[in-house]
């Protein structure tokens, strides 16, 4: 398993943003659903070892993060797409995926080459050259997942990936996360539905800092069915399992 | 001619594409890469400038102006104004909110703690260039024997005030409060100093202010409050603390 936690708890004064989450996770493209405040982005950090547990255990492609020394090896083994992007807006796009290549402890002789590719994964080629400044929002998010996949993670982390994405490029990032999946762990929060039932194998559903539930998209689709509200199946599904935590 | 039909043009186009856009690192960078033997923490040392452009200029603008009141006065206003600048720098280099990538950078195995070191290392790299060059203009004067040594004299309680604001800063999460620990203690070091200076040498009025320089019984202090704040900024760093 590339991904184990066990109780994991995160507090903020007295927040509490996740609620002792149990949870395994294999190589695959894995759903993170939930409300705005749900705690996906809390976990999220928790995963990409930036954010430390409050209590619960957690380990991460077979390493303990507590550890310095498993930390580094394990954020040599990660990408990470945050919810905001941070950027440095003077960059060229090649520049931004090569800089964060280094801080990832790429060998530098494998550097431009695992540049090019992850800019060409993300159909970046023709912007390769142009400063971050002069992007469009779903250029940039773009970007983000180029940094992400750089080092060829096999644990990929990515919060909301595909805001900001117009139809065709959502169509394009849900192919390259299926890919991706076939030996990585791809973990996936958002809140679209629809990127969810086409991409990931697998989903979590939560809702106040637990997982309320756990199962296939067509599993939480079938929880929609006599009751529920949304347009889509997948949609009712998601209002249903929402409505019987509340409840 | 034709092309055999097993060639995968994608992997043809990636391997031409990474020779076109493969940057060849300058000679400061290999020289960075050889010292600090991280090609990560190099890149982030020599990028740091560029980031921090205004904080640049910031810097070039009170140095010139210190060595203009200097050459009119003969008030070594450089060497007293620099370290407060320094860590106003320092302060502002770090931090959420601050760098852009800050969250990114943490989930990096270069440790954010290095890339904060060598960030602090470029900004006192170039105030010492700033100053070197400050130190050369007064040629021909009586002082110029001693500048040198001043230039580098500073450098001690610039690191003194440069840790002090960068133990402030990540302790209270906020360069604003960084920023204003290291200039407010460097401001009250001067006064006091000076107000010692002028009690224990009456009528010594050619260096009033830099006592706090000159004086080489201040040095062991800097010393040891650099390597107080490094040790606080150490703990503050340590990686169970992450972020909110």
């Amino acid at each position: 398993m590339n991904i184990e936690l066990s109780d994991l708890t995160r507090k903020f004064g007295r927040n509490t943003a996740v609620a002792g989450v149990t949870l395994e996770a294999g190589p695959g493209v894995f759903g993170l659903l939930g409300p705005n405040g749900a705690g996906k982005t809390s976990l999220l950090r928790m995963l990409a070892t930036i954010l430390p547990p409050s209590s619960g255990s957690l380990r991460l492609l077979d390493n303990d993060p507590t550890r310095p020394t498993a930390r580094r090896e394990i954020r040599r083994r990660l990408g990470y797409l945050p919810q905001n992007l941070g950027y440095y807006p003077s960059f060229t796009v090649v520049e931004f995926v090569e800089y964060f290549a280094l801080l990832k402890e790429i060998p530098p002789a494998r550097v431009p080459k695992a540049v090019a590719t992850a800019v060409e994964r993300t159909d970046l080629g023709p912007k390769a050259k142009a400063k971050l400044r002069t992007l469009s929002g779903g250029m940039l998010r773009r970007v983000g997942i180029a940094q992400a996949i750089v080092n060829d993670p096999e644990l990929l982390l990515l919060d909301e990936p595909t805001a900001g994405l117009d139809p065709e490029q959502r169509v394009a990032f849900r192919a390259l996360m299926r890919d991706l999946g076939q030996t990585a762990t791809v973990i996936v929060s958002t809140h679209l539905v629809e990127d969810v039932g086409a991409a990931c194998s697998e989903v979590a559903l939560m809702s106040e800092g637990k997982v309320v539930f756990r199962g296939t998209p067509s599993e939480l689709t079938a929880r929609g069915e006599s009751h529920g509200v949304g347009d889509a199946p997948l949609e009712r599904g998601y209002s249903a399992v929402l409505q019987a935590a509340r409840a | 001619m034709t092309m055999p039909d097993d060639v995968d043009l994608d992997r043809v186009w990636t391997n031409v594409a990474a020779e076109v856009w493969r940057r060849e690192p300058g000679r400061l960078e290999r020289t960075a890469v050889k010292l600090l033997k991280s090609p990560g923490l190099a890149r982030a040392l020599l990028t740091t400038p560029s980031l921090l452009f205004p904080w640049l200029v910031a810097t070039a603008v009170v140095l010139v102006v210190g060595v203009l009141a200097q050459a009119g006065a003969g008030q070594p206003l450089v060497w007293l104004i620099a370290p407060g600048v320094a860590a106003v720098g320092i302060a502002y280099a770090y931090g959420p909110g601050v760098d852009p990538a800050w969250e990114l950078s943490c989930s990096c195995a270069v440790s954010d703690r290095m890339v904060l070191l060598t960030r602090a290392v470029a900004v006192f790299a170039v105030n010492a260039v700033f100053g070197l060059a400050a130190s050369a203009i007064p040629l021909g004067t009586k002082a110029q024997a001693d500048t040198a040594q001043i230039t580098f004299a500073w450098l001690l309680p610039m690191a003194a005030i440069c840790a002090l604001a960068l133990a402030v800063a990540v302790a209270a999460r906020s360069a604003i409060a960084g920023a204003g620990a290291g200039v407010a203690a460097w401001i009250i070091l001067v006064l006091a100093s000076s107000v010692a200076g002028q009690t224990g040498t009456p009528g010594a009025t050619q260096h009033v202010l830099t006592p706090a320089i000159t004086d080489t019984g201040f040095y062991l202090p800097y010393l040891a409050i650099a390597a107080c704040c490094a040790a606080v900024v150490s703990y503050a760093t340590r990686p169970q603390r992450g972020i909110k």
